[in-house]
């Protein structure tokens, strides 16, 4: 009796189970990522994932157009730049309103602009640094005054810091981690979508905006589902849950996602870099041969087999492929897994197989990924293949990696950079930058280096910025402050009928232009 | 009566000093620990300065124990604080995660009682048989096997080989929470919205999890279970039904187990704290997410108000499990003394 | 010549085949779990000699292979043998749990006895602590502590060995407690013994016993509680070789069929539990057969 009651039971929960899921009557996208989502708040947030949803749900002055990366007006129509370079005048677009009917003008952005300065949020450096103040000009025109001329401003007048919110809903001290903490309890913006339903760590769902100016989304509606691992994200695209998944896979399931003739592979060139650090003001490393030495070991394509089955491009610059002004550098000058003249460097400093290189190199576990591990593992190998040489491996989370080299503990550590602004200073400054390097805990200092970055960044013609750049790209392979090791590519996958995808160097990812193929 | 309700006041009363214990031990343990809350958040472009303003914003350059004596102060009005990362109420956080947790840890509880009772009456009445020896060896052998480990392997097995299983998260990548979600107790909203295409998509998703949690933790309940069967199967009024004729697995099943059963629940309440540890580890292999998974996210993170309320909640759910289990046991057994 | 290795065997076997008979399926058990033990620890000694690689070698074999021939449990993405790392991971945890284990014995047994012996307000508030701590999730406390004090080996034991005292410091005062009423403690006082005379003539030896069966189950746990650290991530550099780590590192290559990565380790980590928990009970049985039924 009780058999047959258990019996019964199991057979209409299979039958649940299998039961079709409810038709969308509106065309419903399902995008799986393993990112995470920290602050709905423009002024605050500081991750590409956060600042993908922004640029679908608000949007800048000016802006990418999908897949490229030329600037295009966007809020604004034109621009205006003074003779000294330090005044950009922006007239807006007309007749634009909020999603709750605020309209949108001169006011609104520089009320943003002011608020992002004010909380001091993570990314508001991209602001302070160059702004020294905004003013309304007219309710449509709108005046920055920089402290110096800078030639790539426009570039971060695009970047998400710099994007009008909406005065009536954004509180204007403090900053916005969830959507229920505005006034309302949702985000209100310009873009192409409105945010429908926000459950942190869960899904994001978004639908077409019928404010927006510009040209409707080709779907209804887009579900952004978060994974806590990739495993699940990777069975999910291959069963056909998901319409398309993009970051991050692990190398084994992008390989077998490649060959796979059920999905969409859609490949492009990201311009995220690895490298590794070194603290040039104390010894061992103050002395350059030392850090040319281990930049000459490294070698980069094993590496690239070994950790990512072969995923991912070696990367000679710190100044990223794709980008003008781009040589491979550190190929010429120092090679891959150059052993002979890691020797004679080290043996030029007293160094032999008695009497090894011993430093400790460190990384940390899990904020880029668990393949760290094995990067460090695969490192300590190549250089202690020298033989002259001997690496002690260490560890510490993230929290204590930024406290490590605030502290100068690391004398080597692996580090990463993802882009704040598409321009060679981005990835030059920041590290090699008297401020800059002190911040990063390289501390590399030297007044010609940065008397050359304050020229790339003043001057206005491209062929001389581009020398400059050269220029600097060569002097990195004589002082090492930092030695690169991959450029990453970005993979997303999709089913075979899905269209409009398009990935750009600028990570500009628009949902708009998504559908499916009939 | 009376003595009843003093015990039980007395009880918890007793349970105050220890949680106050083991926050304080955490409380230290977590200032102690290199790296701070707002360190772990930010990436690599912040200044240091605006690092050390928001330092002191928080309140994390004062000495410990003045912080700790706030601390304390605001646990005895019942307030449990903000996250110092994500700007969200601590028992929100919790909130929203305690009941995945609980959803699991039930089923896990059915499925290792359901699993370690039957084995155990069935190894006593076997009792010196093959079965018997290969049933104790099964209790001694499956607590041994690593929670993480039984679930990847039943990961690839039903999820990855057979593919007949979800192997992680509450609901499939098409079944969208928001559209039921109320009280986080998933089976039960999506009753409450009718909608019985996502409550059987909840119900698939529990089985794995539920099952490894419940699977290792049955071995434990298997040898009780067949210690206390042994005992009771050789009381006087068992031979007495035997000797009436009484169908023998109607004896050993119905009659004997019964009077077993009572001392095996309240074993559960010892078990309670191996459950909590066992959930964060199916949580980290089926990401679930459930308690376990917050207090590792935040560990890394280093928000100290939620993982000093995590701790709470986690020690007050065991010391109200062992007293609920307790007081049903002294009320039960005229024998106990309280 | 009187004792030859021959004969030495021979009654070494009649002399375990007696205890086996004596007392019956328990003492299997417990060679059996010895038997794991041995040769696990001697996989942890010599092995140079059981090896064909070294751990670390990153070039041993192709990449990912799966077992067979050359590669007794495959190679993982870095072209390392798994079985050498299998070998030699061994050090790592037996080292960690046992010594975990010693520490917090030898903790635990100390302030039980003084705890109990002395009683008072001391007692009380040790005694406090100490059932805080125990009725508190083990695991958890451990994350926490690992988390604090970082990766390392050393790191790991400490974390491991400060939530196992407890489980020695109540066994070991309950007991002192009762020997304490005994006769001859009476006694003892009454000619004078001094207080640390009293504890460690009279009392530590009567609580040895049971202290041993609760080492080796002791150890079994410190096993399964490192494994699950390493496992989540806190703890070990890429240098150290370990079957939890190994585990967490192979779990991404399983939708790609890759399953000798983490069958392994998790089985290894399983036998040498088993190993432990076996010894354990057949000792409990053994020593105690009053306690459990026959």
């Amino acid at each position: 009796m009780r058999i047959g009651k258990l019996l019964l039971l199991g057979t209409i929960i299979a039958v649940l189970a299998v039961l079709p899921a409810n038709g969308f009557a509106k065309e419903t996208l399902v995008y799986g990522t393993t990112e995470k989502v920290i602050d709905m708040d423009p002024a605050n947030a500081y991750d590409f994932h956060t600042w993908e949803i922004f640029y679908n749900i608000y949007q800048g002055l000016l802006r990418y157009p999908p897949g490229k990366t030329n600037l295009v007006p966007g809020l604004a129509e034109s621009y205006d730049i003074s003779a000294d370079g330090k005044e950009y005048t922006f007239k807006l677009r007309k007749g634009l309103k909020f999603t709750d009917g605020t309209p949108f003008d001169a006011s609104a952005v520089k009320w943003s602009i002011d608020r992002v300065i004010a909380l001091k949020g993570d990314p508001s450096w991209l602001v302070t640094d160059f702004v020294a103040s905004v003013e309304v000009v007219d309710t449509h025109r709108v005046k920055f005054i920089l402290k110096n001329p800078v030639a790539y401003f426009p570039s971060l007048v695009a970047s998400v810091p710099y994007y009008p919110l909406n005065p009536n809903v954004y509180p204007k001290d403090k900053i916005v981690r969830d959507p229920s903490e505005l006034k309302g309890g949702k985000l209100v913006g310009l873009g192409p979508y409105k945010v429908v339903s926000f459950k942190r760590d869960q899904e994001i769902m978004m639908e077409a905006n019928p404010y927006y100016y510009g040209e409707k989304p080709k779907n209804d509606r887009i579900v952004i589902r978060y994974f806590a691992d990739a495993t699940t994200m990777r069975l999910a695209i291959e069963k056909g849950e998901l319409d398309f998944a993009f970051k991050t896979l692990n190398p084994s399931d992008i390989n077998d996602l490649e060959k796979s003739t059920k999905i969409q592979t859609i490949k492009a060139q990201g311009p995220y870099i690895r490298y590794m650090c070194f603290l040039c003001d104390t010894p061992p490393f103050n002395d350059k041969v030392l850090r040319q030495a281990v930049a000459a070991a490294i070698n980069r394509p094993p590496l690239l087999n070994k950790v990512f089955l072969g995923q991912n491009a070696p990367l000679y610059s710190m100044v990223p492929m794709g980008m003008w002004s781009h040589i491979d550098a550190f190929k010429t000058i120092l090679g891959d897994g150059n052993i002979a003249k890691a020797r004679k460097l080290l043996a030029s400093r007293g160094y032999s197989e008695s009497k090894p290189f011993t430093f400790d190199l460190w990384y940390t576990p899990s904020h880029y990924g668990d393949t760290e591990v094995d990067m460090a593992a695969v490192l300590k190998d190549q250089l202690d293949a020298t033989g002259v040489m001997k690496v002690n491996v260490k560890s510490a989370e993230w929290a204590t990696y930024r406290d490590n080299w605030k502290n100068k503990v690391m004398p080597a550590y692996l580090l990463g950079w993802y882009p704040d602004y598409i321009d060679p200073d981005n990835y030059t400054a920041a590290f090699a930058g008297t401020a800059g390097s002190k911040g990063l805990g390289i501390h590399f200092s030297d007044p010609v280096w940065d008397q050359k970055f304050v020229e790339g960044q003043t001057e206005t013609d491209a062929t001389k910025r581009t020398a400059i750049y050269a220029e600097i790209q060569q002097m990195w392979t004589d002082e090492v402050p930092t030695a690169t090791i991959f450029q990453g590519t970005l993979y997303l996958f999709a089913q075979k009928d899905i269209r409009g995808i398009m990935l750009s160097p600028t990570l500009q990812f628009n949902y708009g232009p998504i559908h499916k193929a009939k | 009566m009376r003595n009843l309700t003093r015990y039980i006041i007395t009880r918890v009363l007793l349970t105050i000093p220890m949680v106050f214990i083991l926050l304080s031990i955490v409380f230290v343990v977590l200032r102690v620990m290199p790296g701070d809350p707002v360190s772990a958040m930010l990436g690599g472009h912040a200044p240091e300065s605006v690092i050390e303003q928001k330092k002191e914003e928080m309140g994390l350059n004062r000495p410990m124990v003045l912080q700790y004596a706030d601390y304390l102060w605001q646990i005895c009005r019942l307030d449990l604080g903000e996250s110092m990362v994500f700007k969200q109420r601590v028992t929100k956080a919790i909130g929203e995660k305690l009941p995945a947790t609980i959803e699991l840890t039930f089923f896990g509880i059915l499925i290792t009682l359901f699993l370690g009772v039957f084995m155990g009456a069935y190894a006593a009445d076997k009792r010196r048989t093959v079965q018997d020896y290969v049933i104790r060896l099964y209790g001694i052998v499956v607590y041994c096997i690593p929670v993480y480990w039984m679930g990847l392997m039943l990961q690839l097995i039903f999820g990855i080989w057979l593919d007949v299983l979800p192997i992680a998260g509450r609901t499939g990548p098409r079944v969208f929470a928001s559209t039921f979600e109320k009280t986080g107790f998933y089976l039960l909203d999506t009753i409450l919205v009718k909608d019985f295409s996502a409550f059987g998509d909840v119900l698939v998703h529990l089985i794995l999890p539920a099952f490894t949690l419940g699977l290792v933790l049955s071995g434990i309940f298997v040898r009780l279970t067949r210690a206390n069967m042994l005992d009771v199967l050789r009381a006087d009024y068992i031979v007495a039904a035997e000797a009436r004729g009484i169908r023998h697995r109607k004896i050993v099943y119905s009659h004997a187990l019964k009077n077993a059963f009572i001392p095996i629940l309240t074993m559960m309440g010892l078990q309670i704290a191996l459950l909590m540890a066992g959930a964060v580890l199916t949580e980290t292999t089926f990401s679930w997410p459930g308690m376990g998974r917050l207090l590792l996210e935040r560990i890394y993170l280093r928000d100290y108000p939620t993982i000093q309320g995590v701790i709470i909640i986690i020690a007050l759910i065991v010391a109200m499990a062992s007293l609920i289990v307790d007081v049903i046991y002294a009320i039960v057994d005229p024998r106990v003394r309280y | 010549m009187r004792y030859s290795p021959a004969r030495g065997m021979a009654r070494a076997i009649s002399l375990v085949t007696g205890m086996g008979k004596k007392y019956g399926v328990e003492w299997w058990i417990l060679v059996a779990g010895a038997l794991i033990i041995l040769a696990i620890v001697y996989m942890a000694l010599f092995p140079a000699s059981i090896a064909p690689f070294n751990p670390h070698n990153q070039s041993a074999g192709p990449q990912l292979v799966p077992p067979g021939g050359k590669y007794l449990m495959g190679t993982d993405n870095l072209q390392r043998d798994v079985w050498s790392r299998i070998v030699y991971g061994s050090q790592t945890i037996l080292r960690v749990a046992v010594l975990a284990a010693i520490i917090s014995s030898v903790f635990g047994i100390t302030l039980g006895l003084i705890s109990g012996f002395s009683g008072g307000f001391f007692d009380r508030l040790i005694s406090l602590i100490m059932d805080s701590l125990y009725s508190f999730p083990g695991l958890i406390l451990a994350i926490a502590f690992a988390a604090m004090l970082g990766p390392g080996v050393i790191n790991i034991t400490v974390a491991v060995a400060v939530i196992y005292i407890p489980t020695y410091f109540r066994l070991v005062r309950g007991q002192t407690l009762s020997i304490k009423e005994e006769l001859y403690v009476e006694a003892a006082k009454a000619i004078g013994s001094s207080g640390s005379t009293i504890l460690w003539k009279y009392i530590f030896p009567n609580v040895i016993a049971t202290t041993a069966v609760v080492f080796t189950l002791n150890v079994a746990d410190g096993i399964m509680i490192e494994a699950a650290l390493t496992y989540l991530g806190l703890g070990l550099p890429p240098s150290i070789v370990d079957w939890g780590m190994d585990l967490s590192m192979g779990k991404k290559f399983l939708p790609s069929g890759v399953w000798w990565l983490i069958t392994f380790p998790g089985a290894m980590i399983s036998l040498l539990a088993v190993g432990f928990t076996m010894v354990g009970e057949g000792l409990a049985e053994i020593l105690n057969p009053r306690l459990l039924e026959r």
